[in-house]
């Protein structure tokens, strides 16, 4: 952790007990704390939806509408990553909207647990980007709604940092597995995010992801990358900080440490692999025992909206679902965001993961927690 | 006397009551959940030691089980060791005002496990306190590297976050002695080590077995601090049973994984006892 920045954070009002909180829910501590807070919520009666999410998704920007509705915010209860989410949800903690992304639908719809969500009840579903929702397993047996409501999507891919990471040539993911660097390089601590990015490293197809060919071959390059590795965390503050303070040259990130570090002025970029980057939309599922859908609405409603984008957007650099979210900002600012006004220019040129069985999810996490523990 | 035990029955009742409620009845449904297999999101109940053979043929169970053992027995010495002078000078030297002394040893007691464990993250961290002193100092050129992420960290933070629990108890067996039998001894001739290892540290062996069981245990399957400052090569049991039940989605084989936790505590701390026991032995 960094003490000139945390005094500074200090200084400037800025470290706030949501980026501590938010720290220890990323490490995996989330079943201890935040056991309590929405189950307090629902005993009040307060007739509030519980919002399932990341960490950081949880601020007042996002939910402007609901507010002027309703005079509070929704309640919230944030996971480290979905499927710590799922496994609550399953063990029948009720929250009534959870945030996974567009390649999980599937699997998750076979829990039985989510609902299909009525578009008509959604006053800025019109300007939300087709291409976002518009998948075969989001449609399917939705009652004419969707499953999964989009509301961000980016890219996963290397922030490094500009001054102290020598490139040779071209970006591309080798950035991760470059030995002169051993012991500064930073990951991911999801299969979600890492398999799918190590499968482009090892140059699997994804539609052939299913195969022991590709679990051997992903494998094997996730072995030979981790005596690189300084850590593995989906703490994006632990990240940021080791980046910012040069403990690590590169790391494996989102879009939004990127843009927080450049914030900061810390001399970074988000890299445009020449392999192509992993790309990714995320949305919201409704349960199907919510107690409270409507106010779930409202708080849907509330996120497709073009001040919850422009936040998103603006602050996070994560594109967003609206489509009027994107004639806010030019096309340098987008570029600079490396998003685009086409999300499909983003999206395509990368790689989408594809929804694999709960089996296949079982066996990739498995062997990438073997990884990790060095087998 | 039929009466009293009746009495007996009726106070033990509620505590017999909590006990098989949230311990009994969750560990019986733990062991069947244990013999069970995960497929997909659904259990398969057919009560087979699958998990159990997986455990204790590959490598990754029986590395991460012997390395939290060897790491939680790594932090209790280092705490013990130093819990005892400590406890020792608040027991014989200290003659006013020991409850603030006990306050003052128990402070960091005061604030949150996470936040003692976030503290060290600060002190051993690239730019923590540790590094920036040593580099004002000019006596690095860089940051070390090993402060944190590292198995030493687990262990310094461990035995920093848990040492009340091993302090407490040897304070209060020490401070238990009868000190007209340390003054026999003095009469007797015995010289002040032999008058400690003859007479202090027997009748203090109760606290130091205790507070070394108390530190013990829960530590074995800590995930907090391994999970905040151990890196990739720290990680330890508890780690992966968390795994299991959230990410990793096996629930049975977390179950399995606690078990074998639960049973090679009980072998560690059996053997323990029986260490202790033999030392006594030969010492009379």
């Amino acid at each position: 952790m960094k003490i000139p920045s945390m005094i500074s954070a200090a200084k400037r009002g800025t470290l706030s007990r949501r980026a501590f909180t938010q720290s220890l829910l990323a490490v995996g501590i989330v079943p201890v704390i935040s056991q309590v807070a929405p189950q307090r919520a629902r005993a009040s009666g307060t007739g509030h939806a519980t919002v399932f999410t990341w960490g950081g998704f949880d601020v007042p920007e996002l939910y402007q509408d609901y507010v002027e509705k309703h005079g509070e915010l929704p309640d919230f209860a944030i996971f480290g990553a979905p499927e710590d989410g799922l496994t609550r949800l399953r063990s029948g903690f009720a929250a009534d909207l959870i945030h996974p992304c567009m390649g999980d639908i599937p699997r998750w719809r076979s829990t039985g647990l989510f609902q299909p969500i009525d578009t008509s009840r959604l006053s800025n579903w019109a300007d939300v980007i087709p291409d976002l929702y518009q998948e075969p397993h989001n449609l399917e047996d939705a009652d004419g709604g969707v499953w999964q409501v989009p509301f961000d999507w980016g890219q996963t891919s290397i922030t490094y940092r500009t001054d102290l990471y020598d490139l040779e040539g071209e970006e591309s993911w080798d950035i991760l597995w470059d030995e002169r660097y051993a012991g500064r390089i930073g990951m991911l601590a999801t299969g979600d995010d890492a398999w799918w990015c190590a499968a482009i490293k090892a140059g699997v197809p994804f539609d052939q992801i299913d195969t022991d060919e590709a679990f051997e071959a992903i494998a094997a390059v996730l072995r030979a990358q981790r005596p690189l590795v300084r850590t593995y965390t989906d703490d994006t503050t632990s990240l940021n900080q080791a980046l910012a303070s040069g403990e690590m040259v590169a790391a494996m990130t989102w879009n939004s440490s990127a843009v927080e570090l450049t914030f900061e002025e810390v001399p970074v970029r988000f890299a445009q692999p020449r392999e192509g980057a992993l790309t990714w939309v995320c949305g919201f599922m409704m349960t199907r025992d919510a107690p409270n859908p409507d106010s779930a609405y409202d708080v849907l409603d509330a996120l497709l909206s073009v001040s919850a984008g422009e936040f998103l957007t603006g602050d996070y650099g994560y594109g967003h679902s609206n489509a009027r979210v994107l004639d806010l900002f030019d096309d340098e600012d987008l570029a600079a965001l490396t998003l685009s006004r086409d999300p499909a220019d983003i999206l395509d040129a990368g790689h989408r993961s594809i929804p694999q069985s709960a089996e296949w999810n079982a066996r990739m996490n498995t062997l990438y927690e073997q990884i990790k523990a060095g087998f | 006397m039929r009466h009293e035990s009746l009495r007996g029955l009726l106070l033990l009742t509620p505590a017999l009551v909590i006990l098989g409620v949230t311990v009994a009845v969750p560990f019986l449904f733990m062991g069947a959940m244990s013999l069970w297999t995960q497929i997909g999101f659904d259990y398969a109940d057919d009560w087979s030691l699958r998990n159990f053979t997986a455990i204790l043929t590959e490598p990754l169970y029986t590395t991460l089980l012997l390395r939290s053992l060897g790491m939680a027995v790594a932090a209790t010495f280092v705490t013990v060791v130093l819990a005892y002078p400590m406890a020792y000078f608040l027991a014989f030297h200290v003659r006013s005002n020991k409850l603030i002394w006990l306050i003052i040893i128990t402070l960091p007691f005061w604030t949150s496990y996470l936040l003692r464990v976030f503290a060290w993250r600060v002190i051993l961290g690239y730019e923590g306190v540790i590094n920036s002193g040593l580099m004002e100092l000019g006596l690095i050129g860089e940051p070390l590297q090993f402060l944190l992420y590292s198995r030493t960290a687990v262990i310094i933070t461990l035995a920093h976050a848990w040492a009340a629990f091993a302090f407490l108890p040897i304070y209060v067996s020490l401070e238990k002695i009868d000190k007209s039998v340390l003054e026999a001894s003095a009469d007797l001739g015995e010289p002040p080590l032999m008058r400690f290892f003859r007479v202090v540290l027997p009748l203090s062996m109760p606290g130091v077995i205790a507070g070394t069981f108390l530190m013990f245990i829960p530590t074995v399957g800590d995930y907090v601090t391994p999970a905040l400052v151990g890196g990739p090569d720290a990680a330890m049991i508890g780690n992966l049973i968390q795994l299991q039940f959230g990410t990793v989605n096996n629930w049975p084989m977390g179950a399995a994984l606690a078990i074998t936790m639960i049973v090679a505590i009980t072998l560690v701390g059996l053997m323990f006892l029986a260490l202790m026991y033999g030392l006594r032995r030969w010492a009379r």
